[in-house]
């Protein structure tokens, strides 16, 4: 026979307003199966929770029922509590009186008919609990951390630096990422390649540090602690062991006029290039569509002139498979492009800004290679029509960004201020130059970064004009800018030598394919979620996998350092452990009754469900039946619903509880 | 005031017009950033075509000659609300000061308004008189407008209060008067005064 406590809480006057609690308690006291019944005031206070572990001790209780608010709330308070007092966690349960009850009604008769009816039901449900222990996985203590832009950089070094190996993915040739491309960074104006370079040489160098560059994820498997991720390594032509980053190859190609992607296609490559002279590692790498060599057959120039022979023209792509316990996800952002609409794409492009059609008009991120010391023009503001210095520049704002008719509804958030730093650059390098801005709103939330706004106009001579601009055309060699200014309620009119679009943030190309082979969630931009927007802010739902930077939503430089170290920080707390605690809430098979249909394995999301083979004594074969993988099984209960021979249970929601709540009713 | 499209260059955005006004104002006219408060407080502001925070962004543009064609800045009573409240330390209420001093020398000024008028009539009956002499800045001035029954009814109420004089006798010590005025003129001359 069970011996049940009952306590049924006021929640202050939450509950006892509308629920006579005292009547609740004394007629659930009446319950064949229940030896104690009580109300308090504050059941989940210290008090509280003093009388429920003393009363389990004294009447020796068997099993607990708190009739409270939701067991979202507190049920791991009392489960805590109740473990304290010598029970297993799994024998307490939760009564919803609040939520479910006093706050929805204002009868107090009837109310406390239906609270009475809750807490019968849960007192028949608790009398079917087993005793669940805890479900203990190992940890593989390896980080994986894809994107190595600042994000990737800073966690990896992060988490490297605490001892932990870490695998680092990058997809271009080089790591870096859209900070190495930029020419100084606000609101103090240092330069980026100074701050950030070091950093990519100390992931180089780093002795925890492995780095694939030129490769992608191809398959994540597995479980938090417990990920196999297969990462291909693409074909990059130059051996990456034998070569000294001489550059000679580079020098001696005869393929010298192909856009550059990393100069936003204003400056030219070779075919054997590095993106950048800083890049990390300083390995080229052979762009097979453009190389002579792989289209014709014919050439070979930087095989003959490479002296360690580091040239391979047989290369081939290349899988690895690394063992991994968690996975940091910094893909970060892509540009917004305005000429182009990728087909099926929400997004629609702006017609009346003749971006694409007219050179000098270019976006934010093709000034920053420009203004860059190290960019194609060697830092000089030139425009890419004629090369020329322009007299009289145009800054648009919210380019994609807050157009909702465009198919983006947020802010970019660092688009106000980069264009305020462009001025300011542009203020610098051009002598007799005038700098407008066309806005909206001036978002500058951030340390130092209004002062940095209003230092653009008070002085360093940026004019700023609020107001859209209504359509960008050529005329001559100028491009006529119809712009208004609302604060004065006239339309402008400026005939300008460049302007410079600020365009969306937008997650990198390809962010939807990458999401699911991880199995994280994404909004319906490609961002991905986090798994709670204010307390939650690093972690995916799927545990194990922490995101970091620009991926998950438009950040500027130093909340993407702050957010790459929370989730380097996570993922060291994961590391903490060699074991990893998991609640017992999963599903289990039934092996006897198991068919081997295995709809459960089809229906399964988490890929939790195996084939398990079932032998005799003397190793045949008798029949294989569904296995649930205790460390990837979420709980959801969809395996149980699907069952067609009731052979697969969830622990803690079994059909025998579930039907023996009915019954009391 | 017609609402013409505004052309904005280097060339027509004067900046030394405003270097000038924020000389002689000793307030910063790029420190405004657009809130309204000036125009919010401002008692005048309906009777302007320009309220304050305007006239502070056409200044800002360079458009001076438009604020200078308006009667905004005559309309301006001084009572400093809006220097009062500016969140910026924009002393708007000097810089109107200074706008009216610039007017003076500006060309195309007011011709909506005849206070530059009456305040040049005032000016000079005091050089000439060494006080004022009501009568003839009334008529003057009512002649120069050319709205010669201006406020003709008022005349005799003043008259039979003695408020009004027919003939005005000179200040004794007119020659005194006399050479502020042409000490002013010479510290114009030098550049020392506007």
């Amino acid at each position: 026979m069970s011996r049940i406590g009952v306590f049924i809480c006021h929640c202050g006057e939450n509950i006892s307003r509308t629920v006579d609690v005292e009547r609740v308690a004394r007629d659930v006291g009446r319950l064949p199966g229940v030896a104690f019944s009580t109300d308090y005031k504050y059941m989940c206070s210290d008090p509280g929770q003093t009388l429920l572990k003393k009363t389990i001790q004294e009447q020796k209780l068997s099993h607990v029922v708190v009739a409270a608010c939701s067991p979202r709330m507190h049920e791991k308070t009392f489960r805590k509590a109740v473990e304290a007092a010598g029970l297993n966690p799994f024998l307490c349960e939760m009564a919803n009186i609040r939520e479910h009850c006093s706050w929805v009604h204002e009868n107090i008769e009837e109310a406390t008919i239906k609270a009475t009816e809750i807490v019968g039901m849960m007192v028949e449900r608790v009398k079917k609990n087993r005793v669940l222990p805890t479900i203990t996985v190992p940890v593989t203590k390896r980080s994986l951390v894809i994107g190595g832009g600042i994000a990737g950089i800073q966690a990896a070094l992060d988490i490297a630096d605490a001892g932990h190996e870490v695998v680092l993915v990058e997809r271009e040739p080089s790591i870096g990422g859209h900070m190495a491309q930029l020419s100084e960074t606000f609101p103090t104006l240092d330069c980026s390649q100074c701050i950030m370079t070091p950093k990519m040489v100390d992931v180089a160098n780093h002795p925890k540090i492995k780095l694939y560059t030129y490769s992608e994820i191809e398959l994540v498997e597995g479980y938090i602690g417990n990920f196999q991720v297969t990462i291909k390594k693409k074909a990059r032509s130059v051996n990456e062991d034998t070569c000294t980053g001489c550059g000679v190859c580079m020098t001696k190609c005869p393929q010298k006029k192909i856009p550059n992607k990393f100069d936003q296609n204003i400056g030219m490559r070779t075919a054997i290039y590095i993106p950048f002279p800083q890049a990390v590692p300083n390995t080229p790498v052979i762009d097979r569509e453009n190389c002579t060599k792989f289209k014709t057959g014919k050439c070979g120039v930087c095989q003959k002139v490479c002296g360690p022979g580091a040239v391979d023209f047989e290369q081939e792509d290349s899988l690895i498979v690394e063992p991994v316990g968690a996975i940091v996800v910094a893909t970060g952002f892509d540009l917004y492009t305005i000429d182009e609409k990728p087909k099926g794409s929400p997004i629609k492009g702006y017609g009346e800004f003749g971006h694409g059609k007219i050179a000098d008009v270019i976006d934010g991120m093709t000034f920053e290679r420009l203004a860059s010391a190290s960019g194609p023009t060697g830092g000089k503001i030139l425009r890419p029509s004629d090369g020329k210095e322009p007299k009289q520049i145009v800054f648009i704002q919210c380019i994609g960004s807050r157009a909702r008719e465009k198919g983006i509804s947020y802010c970019s958030k660092v688009c106000c201020m980069y264009t305020a730093k462009h001025t300011m650059l542009y203020h610098h390098k051009v002598h007799g130059g005038q700098a407008y801005v066309f806005f909206m709103d001036a978002r500058t939330p951030g340390k130092s970064y209004d002062e940095f706004w209003r230092r653009a106009i008070e002085e360093e001579d940026a004019v700023y004009i609020r107001g859209m601009v209504s359509r960008l055309y050529q005329k001559g060699d100028k491009i006529v800018v119809m712009g208004s200014d609302i604060a004065v309620g006239v339309q402008v009119e400026i005939e300008a030598d460049m302007v410079v679009l600020a365009t969306a943030i937008q997650p990198q190309k390809g962010a939807d394919l990458l999401a699911q082979k991880l199995g994280i969630s994404y909004d319906k931009y490609n961002f991905y979620s986090e798994a709670h927007a204010k307390l939650r802010p690093v972690e995916c739902a799927t545990a194990g996998i922490y995101l970091a930077g620009a991926c998950q939503g438009p950040k500027d430089i130093p909340e993407t350092v702050s957010q790459a170290s929370a989730a380097a920080a996570k993922v060291m707390t994961l590391f903490s452990k060699d074991q990893l605690e998991r609640e017992p809430i999963v599903a289990r098979v039934r092996e006897a009754g198991c068919v081997g249909c295995f709809a459960c394995k089809k229906v399964c999301a988490y890929g939790a469900v195996e084939e398990k083979e079932i032998r005799d004594r003397q190793g045949n074969l008798i029949k294989v039946v569904a296995y649930v993988n205790p460390g990837v099984c979420a709980g959801c209960g969809t395996c149980q619903a699907t069952c067609p021979s009731k052979c697969v249970e969830l622990d803690g929601y079994t059909d025998e509880q579930v039907i023996a709540m009915i019954e009391a009713l | 005031m017609k609402k013409k499209k505004m052309l904005l260059s280097q060339e027509t955005m004067d900046t030394g017009f405003i270097r000038k006004v924020e000389t002689l104002s000793d307030t910063s006219v790029r420190s405004c950033f657009q809130c309204g408060k000036c125009s919010a407080g401002c008692p005048m502001a309906t009777f302007m075509e320009h309220p304050p925070n305007r006239v502070m962004r056409l200044l800002q543009l360079g458009q001076w000659q438009r604020v200078l064609a308006g009667r905004s800045i005559w309309y301006c009573a001084s009572c400093e609300t809006c220097s009062t409240r500016c969140p910026n330390k924009v002393h708007l209420a000097s810089i109107m000061d200074a706008l009216r001093k610039l007017s003076w020398d500006a060309e195309g000024p007011s011709k909506e308004s005849y206070v530059q008028l009456a305040n040049k009539l005032f000016l000079q009956n005091i050089s000439s008189y060494g006080r004022q002499y009501e009568m003839r800045l009334a008529a003057v001035f009512n002649v120069k407008s050319g709205q010669f029954l201006k406020d003709m009814m008022l005349g005799p109420k003043l008259f039979a209060k003695g408020k009004l004089k027919m003939f005005q006798r000179k200040n004794k010590n007119l020659t005194e008067i006399q050479k502020i005025f042409s000490r002013i003129e010479e510290m114009r001359k030098k550049g020392e005064a506007l």
